[in-house]
């Protein structure tokens, strides 16, 4: 309904009910942003301070071995964590949909990581990927010598480390969005396809996944943003260690936040990630709205 | 209407004693969590409950207290600050100060003639611009090393190690006996620790002030204290990384590796064990039986506060936490040493001792969290730990570090 | 696709089927996934029964000699955590208080946000939406401060109400999008019907649009009960002393520093500590998967 056609008294109720939206996001949200904007010019150590030192704070972050590093492993992680669930929850949507028995306690194992807080998982996994005391050991007592499950205590393979418990943390979710969708699909098409003599797995793949669409890209922007909350599973089960082969850019803005009493370079760091992301999401946000109000267009 | 002076008085009285109850609340926050810790904590808490206070007991771990200091500061900005809140010797607390957050504590120390009492460089760490602002509690180390005195002695090491050198020699027959050298847990804390350790060990006194105070890493002893360093890699497990504190000293503990570089709180590790210093267990000052004492340890700072009552109540804790039986209590349980020389220091056992030495002659060292700031901290041990981690060349670490320190 | 599919799905009943090749593939896949997903909660659960020496003994799989479930009982009631010797109970009820209002609460305006936004058109509704939506991605922690200082001059900091507040910001964006996406699925004549009833703003809300959505408000309150539950920092920073939820008492326990780690009871602890949202995964798994169908896969 076109705003001019409503009468004043309906549109003071959608103002009055748009209330907190508009204060959450203008306070909370726009105000932190401008606010962590504000910072970031600043000399701010423990305490905010309202001096102005230009881009000091971007220039001490490019030239921070640690920030860098930890961009370039959110890249990984990008690839790694999304690409992984969208992968396994692909697999596990579609083998579940297959009428298997006890469908709910698959479900459960599936989904049950998503409820338990990375706080003591992360610690689990740490022990998992311990040479001396996980996997890796347990197989080799049993007789598999070379068997190698140390990815944690390799510079060059933490990062995979930390992928892996993040798949293991965040596709049952995945898989419960895109099992939904595909209970969605008409039985009728499988019944036509098997007709055509299209083998099951390509029947899938070709024909049915691609019509998943929309269930993809919402299991894509809850990835995106789970991903650059990053911060849990790295300072639990790693430290961001050894050394930095682990550092993510979550984590590096909270240890100077809190541990190292700067937040005019935690600040700098924040707006860097926020423009980083802005320019990925806002064409895709965009092209989306595109999408929805050629859709709307019939409403 | 007649006064009745009884009920007049009755209200007064009560008035007062209203006052006098909202006086003695105290809120404290801590990040003593565990089951050491918390004993002595609690001497705290029971003495100033017995003086006529309410101790409100604010726990808060995580992060060596970073998540306690976080909330502390926060609570402070948004209008709630505690009564109390503990912080470490150094830096942490010097913007809080600078800011006017911090009530000060001249006329305590006025009392108690903190002047006179304590030590030099702990008043130093107190004292700013003349005012005193926080009351110390403890006294802690961080650069003893521990080892198991049966793997020792079964890889034929004649006498206990008391120098790094001594340490590197008995480490080579530890290992051509089979059994790990060094427990480490690669956290970049502990890489910090050990290498403070190494710079002390190799240069003294006056290589750590000139790397801390002077923030100046250059000159070969640096240098060589550098490679010390990472020659320690070489007697470490690949399970290293990543690994608890107290998981390296329970591998001491159990036989299973020789030597540890810690602070002095691993001891309590061994006498949970029910280990004895000099029975099972040896220690040693990484910098040297004349080496210079680093301040670490405990101090609690009292945010301004509106709350009635609540400057009082301050006074009180102050009061209370440096008083002698205090710090006799607490210091027991929590395996630390009193910051007061004239308590009876009988008690201790041989590795606190040392400690105890360190003070009667002055060999007190402001410690790097008094030096540099907590980023210029971070940074370093960031630096240090990336060398001990990769194959960084010693050039690299030494530029990157002293990069670190200029924060 | 028709977008009248807001009936839940039904789920399809598991035919008889011969045990081909192709069963046991899908079995086997299944179970290898299963045991990759129970691992380290076998871990756990193993470890909450050890005694302390067996801890330390450091056989991570073996299962305990005698299992303890006193350490169960231990870490409810008794394990101490500094001072208190009361175990993590204490914080079971402050949690279940902060936990329910504020999934009810950020639910209910997601639910009125969603409503709002796609049935009364409004410029301002759609752009205070696309900032909220890019606020999602602001870390967190950044955001502390200035709600620190906004939350000061509403003279409400450290309080009840402002915990309840902080989860509702924090939760807004991720509840009007899956409410948004919901409603937009709903055909607008419904609605132009409802207008034409008579219906104003609340009562099409409160009487048809609300009860309309069950299967979406299902699946918000599942993952709201379960992320509030889970929140660890906002309880210690906003929630005041004795408000402190079961999360920070865990970590108190679990994440000393310097002191002794006894890792059995910590690890019950956890499993304590994770008990409510583990238990909602369980039992309402099947109407997660419901409910997601019926709105977040549409675009």
């Amino acid at each position: 309904m076109k705003p001019r056609q409503r009468p004043k008294r309906l549109n003071l109720a959608l103002h009055a009910a748009l209330l907190p939206l508009a204060i959450t996001a203008l306070l909370a949200y726009v105000g932190s942003v401008i606010w962590s904007i504000r910072i970031s010019f600043s000399s701010s150590k423990l305490l905010p301070r309202n001096d102005w030192v230009g881009l000091a704070q971007f220039e001490r972050l490019f030239e921070t071995d640690r920030w860098i590093v930890s961009l370039q492993h959110l890249g990984i992680l990008a690839v790694v964590y999304v690409i992984g669930v969208l992968v396994l929850g692909t697999l596990m949507a579609v083998f579940i949909d297959q009428q298997v028995r006890g469908e709910s306690w698959f479900r459960t194992i599936f989904l049950y990581p998503y409820a338990m807080s990375f706080v003591v998982t992360g610690l689990v996994w740490q022990w998992l990927f311990n040479p001396n005391l996980g996997l890796q050991n347990a197989f080799r007592q049993m007789g598999w010598e070379s068997f190698s499950f140390d990815w944690t205590v390799h510079p060059e393979t933490v990062i995979y480390a930390v992928g892996l418990a993040m798949v293991w943390q965040g596709s049952g979710t995945t898989m419960a969005i895109l099992l939904a969708a595909l209970r969605g699909v008409d039985e009728e098409q499988w019944k036509a396809a098997r007709l055509d003599g299209v083998s099951k797995p390509r029947y899938y793949f070709s024909l049915v996944l691609p019509q998943l669409g929309p269930a993809y890209a919402t299991a894509f922007m809850l990835l995106a943003v789970a991903l650059v909350r990053t911060f849990d599973v790295v300072a639990v089960m790693t430290g961001g260690g050894p050394g930095d082969a682990s550092e993510v850019p979550a984590k590096f803005i909270i240890d100077h936040l809190f541990g190292r009493n700067n937040i005019g370079l935690a600040s700098a760091a924040s707006v860097v990630m926020l423009i980083t992301v802005f320019t990925v999401l806002t064409p895709l946000l965009y092209w989306r709205s595109k999408v929805q109000s050629r859709k709307q267009a019939g409403h | 209407m007649k006064f009745h002076s009884k009920t007049l008085l009755a209200l007064v009285v009560a008035g007062f004693g209203a006052a006098a109850v909202h006086a003695q609340n105290a809120e404290v926050i801590h990040w003593w969590t565990s089951g050491g810790e918390a004993a002595a904590v609690k001497e705290f808490a029971a003495a100033y409950n017995k003086a006529g206070g309410k101790w409100v007991d604010n726990p808060i771990a995580g992060g060596g207290g970073a998540q306690a200091r976080t909330v502390t500061i926060n609570r402070t900005m948004g209008g709630d600050a505690p009564t109390a809140a503990q912080f470490n010797y150094g830096k942490q607390y010097e913007e809080a100060i600078n800011e006017g957050l911090l009530s000060n504590l001249d006329d305590v120390a006025a009392k108690g003639n903190w002047d006179k009492l304590l030590p030099e460089k702990i008043k130093a760490s107190i004292k700013i611009k003349g005012h005193y602002y926080a009351v110390p509690v403890n006294l802690h180390n961080e650069n003893w090393v521990w080892f198991n005195k049966a793997v020792l002695a079964k890889a034929g090491v004649a006498k206990d190690p008391t120098t790094l050198d001594e340490m590197f020699a008995a480490m080579d027959k530890v290992k051509a006996s089979g059994v790990q050298p060094l427990a480490f847990g690669g956290q970049g804390w502990q890489e910090g620790i050990t290498f403070r350790s190494v710079l002390l060990a190799t240069g003294g006194k006056d290589l750590y002030m000139k790397t801390f105070k002077d923030k100046d890493a250059s000159g070969p002893q640096f240098r060589k204290a550098v490679e010390s360093f990472k020659k320690l890699k070489d007697y470490v497990d690949a399970g290293s990384p990543g690994r608890d504190w107290n998981l390296a000293t329970a591998m001491v503990i159990e036989g299973k590796a020789g030597f540890q570089f810690m602070g002095d709180w691993a001891k309590g590790e061994f006498v949970s064990a029910n280990k004895t210093a000099g029975k099972e267990f040896g220690c040693f000052m990484a910098g040297g039986p004349k080496m210079p004492y680093a301040i670490g340890g405990d101090v609690f700072v009292f945010p301004k506060n509106d709350k009635p009552g609540a400057a009082a109540a301050q006074k009180k804790l102050a009061e209370l936490m440096i008083s002698p039986a205090m710090q006799v209590a607490f210091n027991n349980k929590k395996g630390s040493i009193p910051i007061r020389t004239d308590v009876d220091l009988s008690g201790v056992d041989i590795c606190a001792a040392a400690g105890v030495q360190a003070i009667k002659e002055n060999r007190l060292l402001e410690s790097d969290n008094e030096l540099i700031s907590p980023d210029a901290k971070g940074a370093f041990e960031d630096a240090v730990s990336k060398f001990w981690n990769s194959s960084q060349s010693v050039d690299d670490a030494v530029k990157a570090m002293a990069s670190a320190l200029k924060r | 696709m028709n977008a009248t599919t807001q009936t839940s799905v039904p789920a399809r009943r598991p035919k008889r089927t011969l045990l081909t090749p192709a069963r046991i593939g899908i079995y086997a896949f299944l179970l290898s996934v299963s045991a990759f997903f129970l691992l380290p909660l076998y871990v756990m659960v193993v470890t909450s029964l050890k005694t302390a020496p067996e801890v330390r003994q450091a056989m991570l799989f073996a299962w305990p000699a005698n299992p303890q479930f006193s350490n169960w009982a231990e870490a409810w009631s008794s394990a101490c955590i500094a001072l208190q010797c009361n175990g993590i109970q204490g914080g079971f009820w402050n949690s279940v208080r902060i936990v329910i209002p504020a999934t009810a609460l950020s639910v209910f305006l997601g639910a009125l946000n969603g409503y709002a936004l796609s049935f009364w058109r409004s410029k301002w509704g759609d752009i205070l939406f696309g900032i909220m939506m890019l606020g999602a991605f602001v870390p967190f922690q950044v955001m502390i401060y200035p709600l620190v200082a906004w939350f000061r001059l509403g003279g409400f900091y450290n309080t009840y109400w402002s915990i309840l507040i902080v989860h509702c910001i924090f939760g807004m964006p991720l509840m009007t999008l899956l409410f948004r996406n919901y409603y937009v699925a709903v055909p607008q004549e419904l609605f132009k019907a409802a207008r034409i009833d008579g219906g104003g703003f609340w009562r099409i809300f409160l009487q048809l649009m609300l009860p309309m959505a069950t299967p979406m408000l299902i699946v918000a309150t599942i993952l709201q009960l379960t992320g509030i539950w889970n929140d660890y920092l906002f309880g210690l920073i906003f929630a005041g002393q004795d408000n402190y939820p079961m999360t920070v008492q865990l970590n108190n326990l679990v994440g000393s520093t310097f002191g002794e780690r006894r890792y059995h009871i910590d690890m019950a602890a956890t499993i304590l500590t994770s008990i409510v949202p583990l238990a909602v995964y369980f039992f309402s798994g099947r109407w997660f998967v419901r409910g997601i169908a019926a709105g977040a896969v549409k675009g």
